[in-house]
Order: C-alpha cells, then sequence, then structure tokens
C-alpha cells in the first residue's frame, strides 16, 4: 500500500522482458514498473549509479523514453569477458491516452518517478 | 517509565536456529541471508532438493552450486534459494525446510523478507516481526522489532508460516520495508543490522553499503524474475469465478 492521492487501479510490467541489455552500444537496461490510478499512470525507473542532470525523458505519442549516462562505468564479466556499461536507455509503451504536457517526474535515491495524467476522451451521458 | 515487575526471559543464542532466504519483495532476504553466509564466513553444509524444481545449476568461479543450499557454523544453520519459487514449489520448499529443522534439531526459525513502503517519502526504511508462537514474543520485545499486525502474506513466505503454524517449532518473518519491484540493498542492511541483534553477533555493514547501486544493477534480472513467478500467484490466487467478474 503506498500514499498517494488517487486509487491505485493496477500494476502493469512490460509484457515482454526488455532487459536485453545492448552491449555492443553500452547500454543497459534499467528495471521498470507501471502502476495505474484512477486519473494518472506512475511510471518508475530505477536507476542507480546516475545524477538527475545525465536523465533525458521524450515524449513520442504514447511511448516514454529515458535516458541516463551512468556517473562510473559498470563492468559486468561473463565467461571471463569484460563489458562496461555506459548508459541506461529503455522505452516503455502506455496501454492509454496520455497528457504528456501535463507530466511531472521527481528523482530519488536513484528512482525516476514520472506521473503522467490520463487523457479523458469523450462525452458525457445524460440519465434521464 | 521503567517497569520492574516486566521480566523477559534473555533469548538462548545458543540454541540451534536457521535462517531462510529467498528471493521476495526487493530480494531483501536474498541479500541479507548471503552477506550473512559472507560474513560469517559460514560453510556450505549440503543441498536441499526439491522433486518438482526445474534442474538448475549454478556454477561460480568452477564450482557447481545448486540452487538451494545449507550452511552451518555452530549452532547456526543457513537455507538460502536462489531461485523464487511459484505457489506449488513454494509448499514443496516450506515442507523441506521442516524436514531439515527435525534432522537438524532446529528449535526456532528466522525468515528474512521484504514488504512494500506504507510510506516511501520516509528516509529510513522499518522492520516488523510476524511470528507463529508467542513463545517468540521476547525476540521481538528484546530487539524492539513492531509486530506485523495487518494485512495479507502470499508467496513462499505463507508457505513456510502455514507450515510451521502448526508445527513444535517456532517460526519469526522479519518483514523489511522496501521497494517491492526493484532490488532493494539498502532495506536488506535494516535487516542484517536486525539479524546482527537477534543472534547476538557483530556484523560490519560497511561491504554492501559501497555495492548498494552495483547490486541494484547486478540483481536486475532475478528481481524481474521474481515479480513475474510473485504475479503469477497473485493472479491464481485472486481469480474469482466468472460470474463475478
Amino acid at each position: 500500500m503506498r500514499n498517494d492521492d488517487d486509487f491505485e487501479v493496477g500494476i502493469t510490467l512490460p509484457i515482454i522482458s526488455s532487459l536485453f541489455d545492448d552491449v555492443e552500444h553500452r547500454i543497459l537496461s534499467p528495471l521498470s514498473c507501471l502502476r495505474e490510478f484512477d486519473n494518472h499512470w506512475m511510471l518508475e525507473f530505477d536507476l542507480p549509479l546516475v545524477s538527475k542532470k545525465d536523465i533525458k525523458i521524450t515524449f513520442d505519442e504514447n511511448t516514454v523514453n529515458i535516458e541516463a549516462r551512468l556517473k562510473e562505468k559498470y563492468s559486468e564479466n561473463k565467461l571471463g569477458s569484460v563489458t562496461k556499461f555506459e548508459y541506461f536507455k529503455k522505452s516503455i509503451a502506455l496501454p492509454g491516452k496520455i497528457d504528456n504536457k501535463k507530466t511531472t517526474a521527481k528523482f530519488q535515491k536513484g528512482r525516476l518517478e514520472i506521473k503522467i495524467p490520463k487523457k479523458v476522451i469523450g462525452h458525457p451521458v445524460k440519465i434521464t | 517509565m521503567k517497569n520492574n515487575n516486566v521480566k523477559i526471559a534473555k533469548y538462548d543464542t545458543k540454541e540451534n536456529t536457521l535462517l531462510v532466504g529467498f528471493p521476495s519483495n526487493g530480494l531483501v532476504g536474498t541479500f541479507s541471508i548471503s552477506y550473512l553466509i559472507h560474513h560469517l564466513k559460514m560453510k556450505q553444509a549440503g543441498e536441499i532438493e526439491i522433486p518438482d524444481l526445474p534442474s538448475t545449476l549454478f556454477v561460480e568461479g568452477g564450482e557447481i552450486l545448486s540452487p538451494i543450499r545449507s550452511y552451518n557454523k555452530n549452532n547456526l544453520f543457513v537455507i538460502i534459494s536462489d531461485v523464487p519459487f511459484d505457489q506449488y514449489l513454494a509448499k514443496e520448499f516450506a515442507l523441506a525446510v521442516h524436514e531439515f529443522c527435525k534432522k537438524n534439531a532446529i528449535k526456532k526459525i528466522v525468515i528474512v523478507s521484504g514488504m512494500e513502503t506504507v510510506n516511501p517519502k520516509k528516509s529510513v526504511p522499518k522492520i516488523y516481526g510476524l511470528i507463529t508462537h508467542s513463545v517468540l514474543d521476547n525476540i521481538l520485545y528484546n530487539n524492539q522489532i513492531p509486530k506485523f499486525l495487518d494485512g495479507s502474506v502470499f508467496g513462499t513466505d505463507a508457505a513456510i508460516i502455514s507450515v510451521f503454524r502448526k508445527t513444535s517449532i517456532p517460526a519469526l518473518v522479519l518483514y523489511a520495508e522496501c521497494h517491492p519491484f526493484f532490488p532493494d540493498p539498502e532495506a536488506s542492511i535494516i535487516a542484517i543490522l536486525t539479524l546482527a541483534k537477534i543472534l547476538d553477533v557483530k556484523i560490519d555493514t560497511h561491504d554492501i553499503q559501497n555495492k548498494i547501486d552495483k547490486l541494484r544493477i547486478q540483481y536486475r534480472n532475478l528481481m524481474e524474475e521474481t515479480i513475474r513467478t510473485l504475479q503469477q500467484q497473485q493472479e491464481k490466487k485472486t481469480r474469482a469465478p466468472q460470474i463475478y467478474r
């Protein structure tokens, strides 16, 4: 349970795992989690080893893209081969219409929280 | 005000105690128990076999490791799993832990797990204790661990509690507040310090503190696998008949 203004509707993880690191371009795929509330989405990314000034967030229709440069290179040793990673990068497509002009973001303890209001579309129905 | 009439029995650190850790919320159990094994220089004593567990082995520095292993040092025993369990395997794991307890004359078990932070704005995570038998009340009292009073428990924690509450071996589950979907080594430090108090041992947490960021990157895949396993369990558990949907 979290203290939030709105009622939480559900939690959605990306349907297909996107934790495939791009070894060639030294890019790590961060963990992310999407929670649905009644009037907004809360999208979180785990970005350890990152400073706030090195994070870039962009929108492309209903897709949120984040890119962040690591403060120091992260080395991984697999089968005797060392790979050094320099960036986090991920794109998440949201399942509903969003109002990206009213989006806000917060970065604390290496976790990025993006609050994305839902776009209200439709017309009221009169009850007779 | 000090109440001189209250006498709390000193907890016996000499009796055989089993610690259990497995991947769950924030990987708190995984981080804290593996740190304890490393820090106390515990020796591997055996492997725990679960019949229906898909064949998995890990190779570390050329050494083949089973995913569920037991460790021992003096009167302290540990069972650690590197793989998360679905609801069927969780029950089998809980029964295997109980079998281990009977064979090794274990007097109590302590499980370390994570729970979602109620207030994420708090700077220091808290830890709560859930006990199966009132005989462990003194551990909570002596170590100032608040009781887990309300909420629901599911997954491997629930399977172990369900098995042990029907036996004579008491179990204590330590729930550290954590981020449920991301690896949370910071929360596991609280669990390590609490375990150190309970076991009456000195544990320096500098090693893990210095590696917090790197551990969060390193354990991304295990975290994702754990979440998927836990979500499958929740979906199955909460599936209502079609008519009520």
